[in-house]
């Protein structure tokens, strides 16, 4: 019997050359999605753990409703989803959604699959996941726009590499992120390229209430009682804010490691902003 | 002959080559609240209250040039806001313009007039800030919040305000040993500061256990900790010192004027236990003025949260770095008991925060200390040096004066 394995929030099973990666909770018998967590998330984080295990992908077959665009910036992985310059056939892996919220990542070489049921699985309370995914429906509405402040859709994109990837920028052997326009003497900087490795450490963290948090919350924020934010700083210099995954069981810590995994942060304009959130190394 | 000698300073004054004086002659606001009127109404009940404040008698025609801070929460008149509110207080057809440094803007607005003195180019200038934040429902007015922090990066990871603070506060506790205890002091004695002034938003004194005990925010601040989300505006007249007689025997002068910025978002800082931005500030005000912090007798200081006060007791060297909490513990900010009275108005957290009125405002309580003429009970004994402390966001921007008695 294979063992399965906890990564990034998600249960992986894995074998040679193939791999089930499926959510820890369960609603009403069926394997359902956690509270900032769908298809895409899960995709990146399959795809970070193939890739952790030295397997080289370069490109991928993926489906709806998975967000090439997002795995793409998330991971480096391309896809002719969203490059038409890839031929299909020479493409080697492919993404397969189950029927709940469980994916295939498999070579194609590979004809059947066959994976040991995952253990691990938590039951979630049904009022939470209906609630949780009434929000979602709200927030992803296209008439759901904010009257103030918020991250628009290209200023979103325009940093989505770095904040999806933690790719930095390189000045005289210093880390730069998040990145950053010029330097000193008036110089663009270069793209961001490398991104940082290795674990960050908690040096502040804060446990917004409901009526704290910004309105881009505030369907969500009540229902999860209230959001968590860790200010860390990575081994490579550079300091970061960022929110805790939403199904965690964790009280932060200054001197604490963590380490990072793909979420849903909102939705706004029918456009779901994808971010690094937070959690805990063991 | 001595008609030109008369006018001599004035002359090298417009041609900038002269060390031209500024005071302020007048000012005065609305109180701090949730006011019944718009935006045009409450700025007439700050100038008319400016206006009259003037011992010899103000015309608004006087005025050469308005500067009024506003971050337009809202959107009440976020375009051409300061030719709408001078089209309404008799200073139609000068030059003006919006100024906007979030919660700093009326801050630089003053330090816009004061320039704009120095400079040469005008005599009489009028430095103003409004914000009208409680016409908008409840829904409506989440979105406005947190407008001026990193919206790319800090707002995406879930914070306001009250979360960037909260994330200083517990540093400062973890690095320096201060604890909570030391905000709710700084609260305690700015509602005790508030309680007996008239304009204030918050008129209520409030016990150590109450302040204690408030209803988390963001975790370690309070309801206690937060400021309160306020209506108001604030005018300030400034003058050139060849025309303060005109209207005054008994001016306040502008010893200096100093201004900072610091990155927006905490995490491209160095450190997040102290405002760079308030540091430039105050060294550049005390520098040009020739003081220092031990000659100031009194400070309105931008607490928008009690950690907020607590670290620009530190910034403008009231205490050591890392002292902020022993000196909020002591007391030695209460009126008329500490070394330097921090807060006489009740701050941000009791008088009040209209976000864009807040830097003029703290102008007009430094004008009516500096003349003694705050209510019965709130005078600070003897001052003659007063300071200001004006902060924009989590600490980009800061503006920083010192005014007092004499003109040197």
């Amino acid at each position: 019997m294979t063992s399965t394995i906890d990564w990034q929030g998600y249960l992986v099973v894995q074998n040679d050359m193939s791999m089930l990666i499926q959510s820890p909770f369960m609603c009403r018998g069926q394997v359902v999605y956690g509270a900032d967590s769908d298809a895409t998330t899960m995709a990146i984080a399959g795809l970070q753990f193939m890739l952790s295990r030295g397997h080289s992908i370069q490109s991928v077959h993926l489906t709806e409703p998975i967000n090439a665009e997002i795995v793409g910036l998330a991971t480096g992985i391309d896809s002719p989803q969203i490059n038409e310059n890839i031929a299909t056939s020479s493409v080697e892996w492919d993404i397969l959604v189950g029927d709940e919220a469980t994916l295939v990542i498999a070579h194609n070489s590979i004809e059947r699959y066959e994976f040991d049921q995952p253990v691990g699985l938590v039951e979630l309370e049904e009022r939470l996941f209906d609630d949780l995914n009434d929000a979602w429906e709200k927030e992803t509405a296209l008439a759901h726009v904010s009257q103030g402040a918020y991250v628009s859709h290209s200023q979103y994109l325009e940093g989505a590499r770095a904040r999806l990837s933690l790719a930095s920028q390189r000045l005289d052997e210093q880390s730069i992120w998040p990145p950053r326009q010029m330097d000193a003497a008036g110089l663009r900087l270069p793209s961001p390229s490398t991104a940082l490795v290795g674990k960050a450490t908690v040096e502040s963290w804060t446990k917004l209430s409901a009526a704290g948090a910004p309105s881009e919350f505030s369907l969500r924020a009540p229902i999860l009682g209230g959001i968590q934010t860790v200010f860390v700083r990575f081994e490579q210099g550079p300091a970061g804010v960022f929110l805790l995954a939403d199904d965690l069981e964790y009280q932060p810590k200054i001197g604490d490691a963590v380490d990072f995994s793909v979420r849903k942060i909102y939705a706004q304009e029918s456009f779901i902003r994808y971010g690094l959130k937070a959690f805990p190394v063991e | 002959m001595i008609e030109y000698l008369d006018r001599l300073p004035q002359m090298l004054g417009r041609c900038g080559s002269a060390m031209v004086d500024v005071a302020v002659i007048g000012a005065g606001q609305t109180k701090y609240g949730n006011h019944p009127s718009g935006l045009k109404g409450m700025w007439a009940e700050a100038a008319e209250s400016a206006f009259a404040s003037v011992d010899h008698g103000f015309e608004p025609r006087s005025v050469d040039e308005a500067f009024i801070g506003s971050v337009a929460f809202g959107g009440a008149q976020l375009g051409n806001t300061a030719a709408l509110l001078t089209e309404h207080s008799g200073m139609d057809g000068i030059p003006v313009r919006r100024v906007e440094n979030a919660c700093a803007s009326s801050g630089f607005a003053l330090r816009d007039a004061w320039m704009a003195i120095k400079s040469g180019q005008a005599d009489v200038v009028v430095a103003g800030g409004i914000e009208k934040m409680n016409d908008l429902s409840p829904e409506r007015k989440r979105f406005w919040l947190g407008v001026s922090g990193d919206t790319e990066w800090e707002r995406l990871a879930g914070l306001t305000f009250p979360g960037t603070y909260a994330l200083m506060a517990r540093r400062h506790f973890h690095e320096f040993g201060s604890v909570h205890d030391d905000l709710v002091h700084i609260s305690v004695k700015n509602h005790m500061h508030g309680f007996l002034n008239e304009v204030a938003h918050i008129r209520k004194e409030v016990s150590f256990e109450k302040a204690n005990s408030g209803f988390m925010v963001a975790d370690p601040l309070t309801l206690y900790d937060c400021c309160p989300t306020s209506d108001g505006a604030s005018c300030v007249i400034l003058a050139a010192d060849h025309v303060v007689r005109q209207f005054t025997d008994d001016p306040v002068w502008v010893r200096s004027s100093g201004a900072g910025s610091d990155r927006l978002a905490l995490h491209d800082r160095p450190s997040i236990t102290q405002l760079i931005a308030t540091q430039k500030a105050a060294q550049s005000a005390y520098s040009a003025a020739g003081l220092t912090a031990s000659d100031v007798d009194f400070a309105e200081v931008h607490d928008c949260f009690t950690v907020a006060e607590m670290m620009a007791t530190e910034d403008l060297g009231f205490a050591q770095r890392g002292e902020g909490g022993v000196f909020a513990r002591e007391g030695r900010g209460r009126l008329n008991e500490g070394d330097v009275c921090i807060n006489p108005s009740g701050g941000l957290k009791s008088k009040g925060h209209p976000l864009g009125a807040t830097g003029t405002g703290q102008a007009v309580e430094v004008f009516k200390q500096l003349r003694g003429s705050v209510e019965h009970g709130r005078q600070v004994t003897d001052a003659e040096v007063g300071l200001s402390h004006n902060v924009g966001g989590s600490g980009a921007t800061c503006s920083v004066h010192l005014f007092g008695r004499s003109r040197e």
